[in-house]
């Protein structure tokens, strides 16, 4: 295990991630609970760029109503599956589960741990 | 690989307006996206795929970006272009203005994107609630033989077995097309409601029955009504409807065949058999099964697979299926088939690309 150099935070900040490779993987850095996530970019349902999808905040609600949660999840760009960037469990097929990496911020540098 | 559906975008309105007789083209430039019935059910977030830059423009409006973006990084030999909204042209109320958008999308596909790379063909589309100016657009837009296909879409007015739509099948038959009718348009403009039941609630229910239904009912009516005992030539791709329930509703026609023979009695042979030789289904978006696959192929045998399944990738919408994913998720002595030969035969000489 070792920190590697993933992109810098004002880019994390501005789009809402950051993607680099680290030994022929690719690992997307998001936020979440004003923490750094670090997630393999590659959906286990259908191999999309997970970490493209958008970050957002999971919404519950009783038959009829809608309510936001506080919960943030990243959902895939392609088919929409919503997964927890603090665990890597898809949210709701808990068969699904993506490798998430410790991450965190240096000197306007994002790194994860792998 | 053959991709048997891919949606080309309109990026800029007046690249096809500019095909639009002169005398109608302000009225098309008037109304909400050309006139065309809009959506009452939408997806919560976006009809695309989130990854694909578009720089404001929908992703997938320009031959280059389904170059980049699909034909190149997946090796695709052909792909067909199957208009997205404009195929619901033929849910418009006015036939006249559905015939004149048809028109021009049939040339704004032909100038904008099969002059732009070899690999691309086109699909008809036509104005089905007036067939015989249908017929008229067939037979002006066939004589290109980049012309693979005649377009429908699954909303329509009744089942496409009705004889009515007949002289629309009669022509694509003529000229050796295919007819693919594509899910979508359930419930909007002059279409029966999506589900069988009565207007359905959520998007969540119209892409789960909207199109489904749909793509029941025009098979089972086009195989009660004989339309390929009529047209032996006929062949109908079935696109984006699923799969999954193909062997269940083919067996439950078959029982009731057996049974109600005295109702439709020009029916010789069990329309599974008859299905089996006329008809194909495109494999996108092929259904989850939470690790089930084996039963998945088990019951798609049974319906004919893999010789009736054809790849489509639905580029660039959301739930498109990956060629990569896909040639890895088909069971290997399956892939050739699905992935190439099956199409190869189906559009024949104007592919070019005749199956061994």
């Amino acid at each position: 295990m070792s920190w590697h150099d993933v992109g810098s935070l004002s880019d994390l900040e501005r789009e809402g991630r950051v993607i680099g490779r680290v030994d022929g993987r690719e690992v997307g850095v998001v936020r979440s609970g004003g923490e750094l996530h670090g997630v393999r970019n590659r959906c286990p349902h259908h191999g999309g760029p997970l970490c493209l999808g958008t970050v957002e905040e999971r919404l519950v609600g009783e038959p009829g109503s809608y309510d936001l949660t506080g919960i943030t999840v990243l959902r895939c760009p392609w088919h929409g599956w919503e997964f927890d960037p603090t665990t890597g469990s898809c949210l709701d097929d808990p068969a699904l589960r993506v490798a998430v990496y410790p991450a965190k911020a240096a000197d306007g540098r994002v790194l994860v741990d792998l | 690989m053959i991709d048997c559906d891919i949606h080309p975008q309109i990026g800029d309105p007046e690249e096809l307006l500019a095909h639009v007789e002169e005398a109608q083209r302000e009225w098309f430039r008037g109304q909400p996206y050309f006139g065309l019935p809009g959506y009452s059910w939408t997806h919560p977030s976006s009809w695309y795929r989130q990854d694909l830059a578009a720089d404001g423009r929908p992703p997938g409006s320009d031959a280059e970006a389904v170059q980049r973006e699909l034909l190149d990084p997946s090796g695709t030999t052909a792909g067909v272009l199957n208009a997205d909204d404009a195929v619901l042209v033929s849910l418009m109320p006015s036939p006249y203005r559905a015939a004149a958008l048809a028109r021009a999308h049939n040339d704004w596909i032909r100038e904008s994107w099969l002059e732009r790379d070899e690999r691309l063909r086109g699909a008809i589309v036509c104005p089905a609630q007036d067939p015989e100016a249908a017929v008229r657009e067939i037979e002006r837009v066939a004589e290109d033989p980049r012309f693979v296909q005649v377009l429908l879409c699954g909303g329509s007015e009744r089942p496409y077995g009705e004889p009515r739509y007949l002289p629309i099948f009669e022509a694509a038959a003529g000229f050796g097309l295919p007819v693919a009718i594509h899910s979508g348009g359930e419930g909007m403009g002059i279409a029966a409601a999506p589900g069988g039941a009565g207007p359905v609630t959520f998007y969540i229910e119209w892409h789960t029955l909207g199109s489904a239904c749909s793509t029941m009912a025009h098979l089972v009516s086009l195989l009660v009504h004989g339309t390929f005992e009529r047209l032996p030539a006929l062949k109908v791709l079935l696109i984006e409807g699923g799969i999954a329930w193909l062997p269940g509703i083919l067996w439950r026609l078959d029982t009731n065949w057996r049974a109600l023979r005295a109702d439709t009695p020009w029916l010789e042979r069990k329309p599974s058999e008859v299905a089996r030789e006329h008809v194909r289904f495109s494999t996108q978006p092929l259904e989850h099964t939470d690790g089930r696959d084996e039963l998945l192929w088990e019951m798609l045998e049974a319906a004919g697979a893999p010789d009736v399944l054809c790849f489509a990738s639905d580029y660039p919408h959301w739930d498109f299926d990956d060629p990569a994913f896909m040639l890895k998720r088909l069971p290997e002595e399956w892939r050739e088939r699905v992935l190439h030969d099956n199409a190869a035969a189906l559009y024949g000489e104007r592919l070019g690309l005749v199956a061994a």
